[in-house]
């Protein structure tokens, strides 16, 4: 598997430098939205003392810079693309082939992520000095980043997976994923941080994936929990992604079989 | 007997359809209810295919023939019936079958678009876990058959279509498949090309042995490389024999040709010989039947004697005999 991994990955590579001007853009496309966020913070707070909740100015910056490369190195675009091959029949030669199609998926998001991550980090660093943004970072937050992320890069993966798979059944996922990146805007801390929705929907936003997948590391990476927290918030994320890997295990084995290769 | 590498009992497809009538109420009514047809693709078809045999898989556009090798292939689930291929049932889609089939559609790419053809063979090279050397003597081979050289360098959105074709033959079958589907394999391509392409899967089974399903349009296609057809119609087989007898039994006549000297064909007599078919530019087309065809023959050359230039007599075009067959809507399976 790691040989086939790795010609994958050269493929891989070969066509995305085709299309890096499209990447970098979309990388691009990543950041702006968390930065008008910031500086939408920013101003709400400047206007009432320069302070909201557990929040300042600095740590408003500190938490969208962390969210925007958590945004990056979770981001799964699965459901739009699968909805695209089931439709036109693209599907077909990978199912004919003695590879899951997820793994083809699992090499376009690591070669994306590779790809964007040096100029993501230049203009995050830009982002940092010109907001002055306060880090309360320490090792043991780092050190839970790392499988923090991963958590959520697989989570993010493999419910975009569930969603893609509802392909087999309709081929307008497109309307599903728009209604769940609506919900993801809300619940997932990017319209603000987890910590400072009201107590209601901070409640909800615990119970659903979203927060998992972008708040959570985000607010790990920023140092804005304490360790027992993040463990606690971690093993969230971990429940979460046992229940998406087996819901799409379940729905994929069903779904195959309603597949109908239009037109291939 | 041998064993059978294809063995299909009572397969059938149906699939689901949401149907609605045009206009601006039918389609507020179908906001509440939608009303849904079955479509019988494929209804219950019985065959089977030999080691090394290549057979022509024929029907009208709409017959089930796609449908059938997708579920050969294992892309789709049967809503009933059986099928085997090399002892495996396809729609399982175990690993082992996977790498001893191919599906190669004429209008489909598998390639991917903005590499060199030989980058995304060494990513199959991977998938299938095909030996180094087992790999490049298979490329050799295939680039030789196809004359590839030059291609695979190029990435594949700079090909032309009969280019791409070639490559994607050889992605097809760099693994060695033992069994291959192709539909419609020389769709939209040159008369050369076409040649080529005919060429080269003849060759194919030639050199491996393999086994080959085939659909085409052209029937071209079918009288170069297949001795067997099986013709469907509706989702029904109609017929499963050799493509020497098709033409014996659908269309019992024959086809005479006269070219006779001097324009004599426009004024020249020939209604006792036949039907008059047509006549062109000094040349008379008879149709008679083929029990009678070598005594009008015969009488043909001695009646016009110096008058006659050339005569041939010759079954009527498969084209034509498919068609009665389409037509006919009869059964006919050979033992």
């Amino acid at each position: 598997m790691i040989r086939t991994y790795r010609a994958l990955l050269v493929a891989q590579i070969q066509a995305a430098s085709a299309y890096r001007v499209q990447s970098i853009l979309w990388m691009l496309f990543s950041v702006i939205r968390p930065v008008i966020f910031l500086a939408a913070w920013v101003a709400v707070a400047n206007s009432q003392g320069g302070q909201i909740g557990a929040y300042d100015v600095r740590d408003f910056a500190a938490y969208y810079i962390c969210l925007s490369l958590v945004s990056n190195l979770t981001m799964s675009w699965n459901a739009y693309d699968f909805e695209f091959e089931v439709r036109l029949g693209r599907l077909s030669p990978k199912l004919l082939r003695p590879l899951h199609p997820i793994h083809y998926s699992v090499v376009e998001n690591i070669v994306w992520k590779v790809t964007t991550i040096i100029p993501l980090g230049i203009i995050l660093v830009f982002v940092s000095l010109t907001f002055d943004a306060r880090f309360r970072t320490t090792p043991a937050h780092l050190l839970l980043f790392v499988p923090s992320v991963l958590l959520a890069a697989a989570l993010a993966f493999f419910s975009g997976w569930v969603l893609a798979t509802l392909a087999f059944w309709t081929t307008r996922v497109h309307a599903v994923s728009t209604f769940w990146d609506r919900a993801a805007f809300i619940f997932a801390g990017q319209i603000a941080p987890l910590a400072l929705l009201p107590g209601p929907l901070q409640a909800i936003a615990l119970a659903l994936p979203f927060g998992y997948i972008l708040g959570v590391p985000a607010e790990i990476l920023r140092g804005g929990v304490s360790v027992p927290t993040a463990l606690q918030l971690m093993a969230g994320q971990a429940i979460w992604l046992v229940v998406f890997y087996f819901a799409f295990h379940r729905v994929w084995r069903v779904g195959v079989r309603q597949y109908s290769a239009v037109g291939a | 007997m041998t064993d059978a590498v294809v063995q299909v009992r009572e397969l059938r497809k149906t699939f689901r359809v949401t149907e609605r009538e045009e206009g601006l109420a039918a389609t507020l009514r179908s906001f509440v209810k939608r009303r849904r047809k079955d479509v019988n693709a494929v209804a219950g078809i019985t065959f089977r295919i030999d080691p090394g045999e290549v057979v022509g898989f024929l029907g009208p556009n709409g017959a089930g023939k796609t449908t059938t090798l997708k579920m050969l292939s294992g892309l789709l689930h049967p809503t009933a019936g059986e099928a085997r291929v090399l002892e495996y049932v396809p729609w399982r889609r175990e690993n082992a079958y996977l790498k001893s089939m191919t599906l190669l559609m004429g209008n489909r790419t598998q390639l991917v678009w903005d590499i060199p053809a030989a980058d995304s063979f060494r990513v199959l090279q991977e998938i299938y876990r095909i030996p180094e050397a087992q790999f490049r003597a298979t490329v050799n081979e295939l680039t030789e058959l196809l004359e590839l050289q030059e291609l695979v360098r190029k990435p594949v959105r700079n090909l032309s279509l009969g280019e791409r074709m070639k490559v994607e033959f050889a992605a097809g079958l760099i693994h060695s498949p033992s069994v291959a589907f192709l539909d419609e394999p020389t769709i939209g391509l040159d008369i050369s090309m076409q040649v080529r392409i005919r060429r080269f899967v003849a060759e194919y089974n030639r050199r491996t042995g393999a086994t080959i399903l085939l659909t085409s349009h052209y029937m071209d296609d079918v009288v170069a490389l297949c001795k067997r057809v099986i013709v469907i119609h509706r989702g029904r087989l109609l017929y499963d024999g050799p493509l020497a007898d098709l033409a014996e039994r659908m269309a019992p006549y024959k086809v005479i040709t006269a070219t006779l000297h001097d324009g004599a064909a426009s004024s020249t007599d020939l209604d006792a010989y036949g039907t008059v078919v047509s006549r062109e530019e000094g040349r008379v087309t008879l149709r008679v039947d083929r029990q009678v065809a070598p005594e009008r023959t015969a009488r043909l050359v001695n009646d016009l004697g110096s008058r006659l230039a050339d005569i041939s007599v010759e079954d009527p075009p498969i084209e034509e005999v498919i068609d009665r067959v389409f037509t006919s809507e009869q059964t006919m399976v050979s033992a």
